[in-house]
């Protein structure tokens, strides 16, 4: 469970980029952020990670039943925080030279000491637990394969493993399929949804008719603030309403990618 | 005027160029009954040049680590940076005497001088691989919570390796040649022998200890090539 309250993040230079961002999450959401470009999506994914301090405003998630803030953590438990959140990024972000299941066992180095991580390694359950991941993105074939030779949607899938083998309590998707082909991105999409069943899952998406697709609830934001917040049926002059002159731009993509979406 | 300087003259060129040959000739033919006396001065060369790398190497590491922006904080990449731009401006030749001086004669002072010798070059080499590794691969395995000892174990170290080894081996050639330097201001190994062998005016002698070197040379060449060849195909894409 995340609760987002009333964030706000301005620059140095004193321009409010976020101008008061709040939102539920719970378990069974499979949430789709929408926006145009500087709309603060990346900002509040960021955020909502502890990669960046909002000025003002909590986030308080909910780990084994305590509610932490992660705003206002630092340091150390910062760190803690961050083990159970899992996250998925646009450019898969996934050591090169690595074979797959080491960069999916990378994602539990956080809660593993640190110790134990420099001289010995991960023992077998972990091996057994990260295999197990990699299942449940359907790539475990590739398990010993080097990342450099996977495809990209082959490493979003790498990194959606990465993320579950964390066993966060909550997901966060930063523009996971924008460099993905559409055949791709439907596949990431298929993996990602019944994640939801075990936490929320927040995902930032430049497509919108993917995301009403295969999200429950779209939140939409504009020039910093939520602008929609609701279930995924959205209507075009909604659509209208947050892309405004962007729209057709994006439509004009959708119909290249239309036929295999 | 320079030619005034260095005290150039054609007599004397002429007069040397006589002399020279002639100093040839006494060079040859090559007196191999010497060869057996050479093999341990080669072996430890060879052993001086390897210690060298190997702990050269492993510090230059870690002044990589902490001269490389992305993941050293600035006071200290500046520290790092300078010491290793200094080390670079110093011939490799003064360090040596500085340490021969400073520790004495011997293989030991040899190996350590060849090892400050090696941050120059390959802390710079390092370094700039590590900042080449990406930034937002960096940080999210941050983002799952490791440190950055794990960061620099499971991110930097596999992603920079093919950097590590290829430019090691090949300060593995370098250190050859200069442990032959070394070796003539009285660190031991091959060097020293040809400096024994002229002080004696043994020239036939030095000249089998010359080509010994040239062997030593060519073979840590192709030493270096083979292990290059053989682990850089191992990380090339499949």
């Amino acid at each position: 469970m995340i609760e987002v309250k009333n964030i706000t993040k301005s620059t140095k230079e004193g321009r409010q980029i976020l101008k008061g961002i709040s939102f539920k999450a719970k378990k069974g959401d499979f949430i789709g952020i929408l926006g145009p470009s500087g709309a603060g999506k990346t900002l509040t994914m960021r955020c909502l990670n502890g990669l960046t301090k909002p000025t003002t405003g909590e986030i308080l998630i909910t780990i084994d039943n305590q509610v932490h803030d992660i705003a206002k953590n630092k340091g150390k438990e910062l760190r803690q925080m961050r083990q159970k959140i899992g996250v998925v990024f646009q450019g898969f972000n996934l050591v090169k030279r690595l074979s797959v299941l080491e960069n999916v066992m990378i994602g539990k180095l956080g809660q593993i000491n640190q110790f134990r991580s420099l001289f010995k390694g991960f023992n077998n359950e972990e091996a057994q637990k990260a295999y197990e991941a990699l299942e449940k993105v359907k790539i475990e074939k590739l398990a010993k394969r080097k990342v450099a030779s996977l495809s990209g949607g082959e490493m979003q899938r790498v990194a959606i493993a990465r993320a579950i083998f964390q066993e966060p309590v909550i997901l966060l998707a930063d523009e996971p399929i924008a460099n993905l082909d559409p055949t791709n991105a439907k596949k990431i999409m298929k993996r990602l949804k019944p994640l939801s069943e075990e936490m929320p899952v927040i995902g930032v998406f430049h497509q919108p008719e993917i995301a009403s697709k295969y999200c429950n609830r779209i939140i939409a934001l504009k020039d910093g603030t939520v602008v929609y917040d609701g279930n995924s049926d959205i209507s075009e002059d909604l659509l209208m309403d947050i892309y405004g002159d962007e729209l057709q731009e994006i439509e004009n993509q959708a119909l290249v990618s239309a036929p295999l979406a | 005027m320079s030619m005034l300087v260095c005290n150039v003259s054609l007599g004397a060129l002429s007069k040397g160029i006589v002399d020279g040959i002639a100093f040839l000739g006494e060079m040859f033919p090559p007196d191999f009954s010497a060869l057996p006396d050479m093999i341990y001065p080669a072996v430890e060369t060879i052993m001086i040049s390897f210690l060298a790398t190997f702990f050269g190497a492993l510090l230059s590491f870690f002044f990589a680590l902490a001269g490389a922006s992305n993941i050293s904080p600035m006071w200290l990449k500046s520290i790092s940076r300078f010491f290793m731009a200094t080390e670079r401006a110093l011939p490799e030749i003064i360090i040596i005497l500085l340490l021969v001086a400073a520790l004495g004669l011997g293989p030991f002072p040899g190996v350590i001088a060849l090892a400050i010798g090696c941050i120059g070059m390959l802390g710079r080499l390092f370094s700039d691989a590590i900042e080449e590794v990406n930034a937002k691969t960096i940080e999210s395995v941050q983002s799952a919570g490791a440190t950055k000892i794990q960061v620099i174990q499971y991110v930097i170290i596999p992603e920079i390796l093919p950097s590590l080894i290829s430019n090691t081996l090949f300060r593995f050639e370098v250190n050859t040649r200069l442990s032959v330097l070394l070796g003539a201001v009285g660190a031991g190994g091959i060097g020293y022998e040809i400096f024994y062998s002229f002080q004696l005016l043994e020239y036939e002698r030095a000249t089998t200890a010359i080509l010994v070197v040239l062997l030593l040379v060519f073979m840590s060449e192709r030493v270096s090539d083979y292990f290059r060849k053989k682990i850089l195909s191992n990380t090339k894409l499949k």
